[in-house]
């Protein structure tokens, strides 16, 4: 006699179904495993055998065979410990079989038949909704996330016997308890930073259209500050993108499982002595998703810039571009969604008082040109708003905060990001539309006055394209159809305000 | 008979001869720069009277043929459209031929671009690397007067002061002396197409060095190319450098053949005011406008607007322009000039990339300034 429960396998942020088959036959006694399972898996056996016993659900006394189908799939981790309990009870008669009809289960056993959460549920409840489940068991911890997924009903589960008693019958299932969504980041207000005034422009138009941004200045003149408040500026998530975000989170394993879904964009700052495969994604087995996808339609914040080392600076390049990382091992190809809003913070020379009012500057000339060189042409090229910020006058950090609140910037760039997506459709910024799609939008006369700054200040070509996209978020917070000349010139001085002059 | 092929003709300054021009650059290889000067300065001594092209002619010992070294070199300076012209030479500026004691002139001099006969006047402007931008805006002012009276500028290629005043007067043609070889990209910016260097010679201006190919942009090299700076110019202005600037050393070669030093004051509490205030104190005189430069230079300011901003932009609103005019030639951060032309900083921006495009404003790390003194 055969009996069957439904598992999942996660691969990168991919779910797919996995069919537990349980079966006792005559032989010495004994729990054999089969189906490609990984250590995790195999060692299963002594973990749900205590835990059927300490249950005081018992264990069969011959031998015990699992399979996991499809047996062409690695599977890994502690979460098909449940489904392969309770796939036994059934095969043992403990659980009704009817009970186990499209029943699907995730979830770690301990030796003594507590029930506990294991990283992905969000992903892999999707899955299981999509595959037509009628009930998924899933530790108390994690009901919560799993719950996010609408149209599922979720059962959470303390233990196995208390999975048992629910299956059999005995016990009614425990409802989920919702918890509203959070919407209200925590950031602080950007009324706190004084003076600025370009740098703050810049914080705008980049939180309006997606452009990454590059502050750069010395030590203690508010970049990370601004950085920082950047994330209230954003407007908050979809309930589809929080979901997603909510899903890479979970299966990095950074996501509390019992934690209320976030529409709050995320917002991470790695150390800059983060490894390339922690920035982009990577690791040992399948690969885990990178700070760059934990960050995922929100904001990634690279304090020191500089000092991080120019490989993975570059690793950050085709990420940028295109919105995704894509991760080969041998095992697999996992493919993370990575479309971030780059805020990077940089000193302006290796010791940081360039250009500072108080503090002379210890660096050679050639040190400051090599230090600067650091940020590769193409990496620099990809950041559209470039901007200088020096100390603000000591006397105005006197008295009380004189910029313009969060809730004023935020309700502007909102606006923006509404027109934008009237443009182009739901959730796309014009950081990521194609060039010809701009340039139909713009004054023949506005491209010209482009083309001839390009030419007369000597940017690079790819800017061209990228200029013109930051002019159409310009011309969006102005609330023009048309990108005019204006637009054009502005976006064109963000390209500017890094560069050393000759003269 | 000669041992010198084609390539030696060609490389030679017009009244250079190839064969000894090979026998310099064997004898530079062999001996190295300081040791040929030396044994001219010991042969000068002793001889005495012979003009510099005599002494050489004793003191290097002819070469034939050449090595395959040798044609390398004359290869490389060909390549860049180098002529080299030696110490005495039609194509060797007079006023450097002479020497000073205890220093000795370079034996050859390889020109890049057009030198022009050095009759005429010349200043020379030198500075910091590390400058401020006060320091390049009034390097650049000094420069643009000073060429469209009609003297040459003179200077290192160095970043800084030097490029300042080399990028304001590039039009009229300059002279940068280089501390290296002529095929060494140094500095980096200057050498790339477009940059510095290109704009200098397409200006009608050259670009000169007293080293063989391949030497290294080192110390002691850039140091003592100062004494051919100071060598070529009729005054010498210091604009910015510190205690130990090598503006300082230029000042001194001048100071030594009887070359006017002038100094541009600059703020008290910065470092880079160190150089020209001690040369004040030592009794260089005072620059502090274009006047004073052609005064020492015995010429008139040119008539006409030539070299001055007009009193109205053409992209700049008069705000802006008021604002901007009252700093000159010290830089406004954006922040600031926003403030005070009371524009906000998304209109600012959009001007200040139109005042850039029409070449009216420069940017630097300390902010924006007009390019050209304010009327």
């Amino acid at each position: 006699m055969v009996t069957v429960v439904s598992a999942v396998a996660l691969v990168g942020l991919e779910a797919s179904r996995v069919v537990v088959e349980a079966t006792h036959s005559q032989g010495l006694p004994g729990t054999r495993i089969v189906g490609l399972p990984d250590t995790a898996v195999r060692e299963a056996a002594e973990r749900i055998r205590s835990a059927a016993r300490r249950s005081g659900l018992g264990w069969p006394e011959d031998r015990v065979t699992l399979n996991l189908a499809p047996a062409a799939l690695r599977k890994s981790g502690a979460g098909f410990d449940l489904p392969m309990a309770l796939a036994v009870l059934g095969a043992t008669g403990k659980v009704p079989r009817e009970a186990l009809v499209d029943l699907w289960a995730v979830g770690e056993l301990g030796l003594d038949g507590t029930v506990r959460p294991v990283p992905g549920i969000l992903p892999m409840a999707a899955a299981a909704r999509d595959a037509g489940a009628r009930l998924l068991l899933v530790a108390s911890a994690a009901a919560v996330e799993a719950s996010l997924v609408e149209g599922l009903e979720v059962v959470p589960v303390d233990s196995l016997a208390e999975a048992a008693a629910v299956l059999q019958g005995e016990q009614a299932a425990r409802d989920v308890v919702a918890t509203p969504a959070v919407v209200t980041s925590g950031a602080p207000d950007l009324a706190d930073v004084r003076g600025q005034t370009v740098a703050r422009r810049a914080v705008e138009v980049a939180a309006a259209g997606g452009h990454h941004l590059l502050l750069s200045g010395p030590p203690g003149c508010g970049k990370s500050m601004l950085a920082e408040r950047m994330a209230g500026v954003l407007p908050p998530l979809s309930m589809d993108e929080a979901l997603e975000v909510a899903a890479i989170h979970s299966v990095a394993g950074v996501r509390a499982p019992d934690a209320p879904l976030s529409l709050v964009p995320p917002f991470r700052s790695p150390h800059h002595t983060t490894s390339a495969p922690g920035l982009v994604g990577g690791g040992s087995g399948v690969g885990r998703p990178g700070e760059l996808s934990l960050a995922h339609r929100g904001i990634l914040f690279l304090d020191e810039l500089l000092e991080m080392p120019r490989w993975v600076l570059d690793a950050l390049r085709q990420p940028l571009e295109s919105g995704h990382v894509r991760i080969v091992r041998t095992q697999a190809a996992v493919a993370f969604p990575a479309d971030v809003l780059l805020v990077a913070a940089t000193n302006p020379c290796p010791c940081g008082n360039l250009g500072s009012t108080s503090q002379a500057c210890r660096c050679a000339p050639d040190r400051v040109e090599r230090y600067r060189s650091r940020l590769s042409g193409p990496l620099s090229d990809r950041i559209d708003l470039q901007v200088e910020l020096r100390p603000v006058d000591p006397d105005r950090l006197v008295g009380p905060g004189d910029g313009e609140p969060t809730a004023a910037v935020a309700a502007r760039v909102a606006a923006a990001r509404a027109v934008a997506a009237e443009r182009w459709g739901p959730g796309t910024l014009n950081r990521s539309v194609p060039p010809a799609a701009v340039r139909a939008t713009c004054h023949a006369g506005a491209v010209r006055a482009l083309a001839s700054a390009v030419e007369q200040l000597a940017l690079s070509a790819r800017s061209f394209d990228r200029a013109l996209r930051v002019a159409r978020t310009i011309a969006d917070l102005a609330g023009d159809a048309t990108v005019s000349t204006d637009h054009v010139d502005e976006a064109v001085a963000y390209r500017l305000a890094t560069r050393l002059a000759a003269t | 008979m000669t041992a010198t092929d084609g390539r030696w003709r060609s490389v030679a300054a017009p009244g250079t001869d190839p064969d000894l021009l090979a026998a310099v650059v064997r004898r530079l290889r062999d001996v190295g720069p300081a040791t040929l000067a030396r044994e001219a300065r010991d042969h000068a001594a002793s001889a005495g009277g012979d003009p510099p092209a005599t002494v050489l002619r004793r003191v290097v010992p002819p070469v034939l043929p050449t090595g395959e070294r040798d044609d390398e070199v004359a290869g490389t300076w060909a390549g860049l459209g180098v002529r080299v012209a030696l110490v005495g030479d039609p194509g060797f500026p007079a006023r450097l031929a002479v020497g000073w004691p205890g220093t000795g002139g370079p034996p050859l001099l390889a020109v890049r671009g057009s030198l022009a006969p050095h009759d005429g006047p010349a200043v020379a402007i030198v500075g910091a690397r590390r400058a401020t931008s006060y320091g390049t805006g009034v390097a650049a002012w000094l420069a643009e007067s000073a060429a469209a009276a009609g003297a040459v500028v003179v200077s290192g290629g160095a970043v800084g002061i030097d490029a300042a005043a080399h990028g304001a007067a590039a039009d009229h043609g300059t002279v940068v002396v280089l501390g290296c070889g002529h095929d060494v990209a140094y500095p980096r910016p200057h050498t790339v197409a477009g940059g510095l260097f290109e704009r200098v010679l397409a200006g009608g201006g050259a670009l000169v060095s007293e080293h063989l190919p391949g030497a290294a942009p080192v110390a002691g090299h850039v140091r003592a190319r100062n004494r051919i700076v100071a060598g070529l110019a009729d005054v010498v202005v210091v604009v910015e450098g510190g205690p130990r600037s090598g503006a300082l050393v230029t000042a001194g070669y001048a100071a030594d053949a009887g070359v006017p030093v002038l100094a541009v004051p600059g703020d008290v509490r910065r470092p880079g005011s160190a150089a020209p205030h001690l040369l004040l104190r030592e009794g260089a005189e005072p620059c502090t406008s274009p006047d004073d430069l052609l005064a020492a230079l015995s010429l008139a300011a040119p008539v006409g607007p030539d070299g001055a901003a007009p009193a109205v932009s053409t992209t700049l609103p008069p705000a802006v322009h008021r604002v901007l005019a009252g700093a000159w030639p010290r830089p406004l951060r954006l922040d600031a000039l926003a403030e005070q032309a009371e524009v906000p900083a998304a209109r600012l921006l959009a001007l200040v990339t139109r005042a850039r495009v029409a070449g009216e404003v420069a940017e630097g790390a300390d902010g924006i300034r007009l390019t050209r003194a304010p009327r």
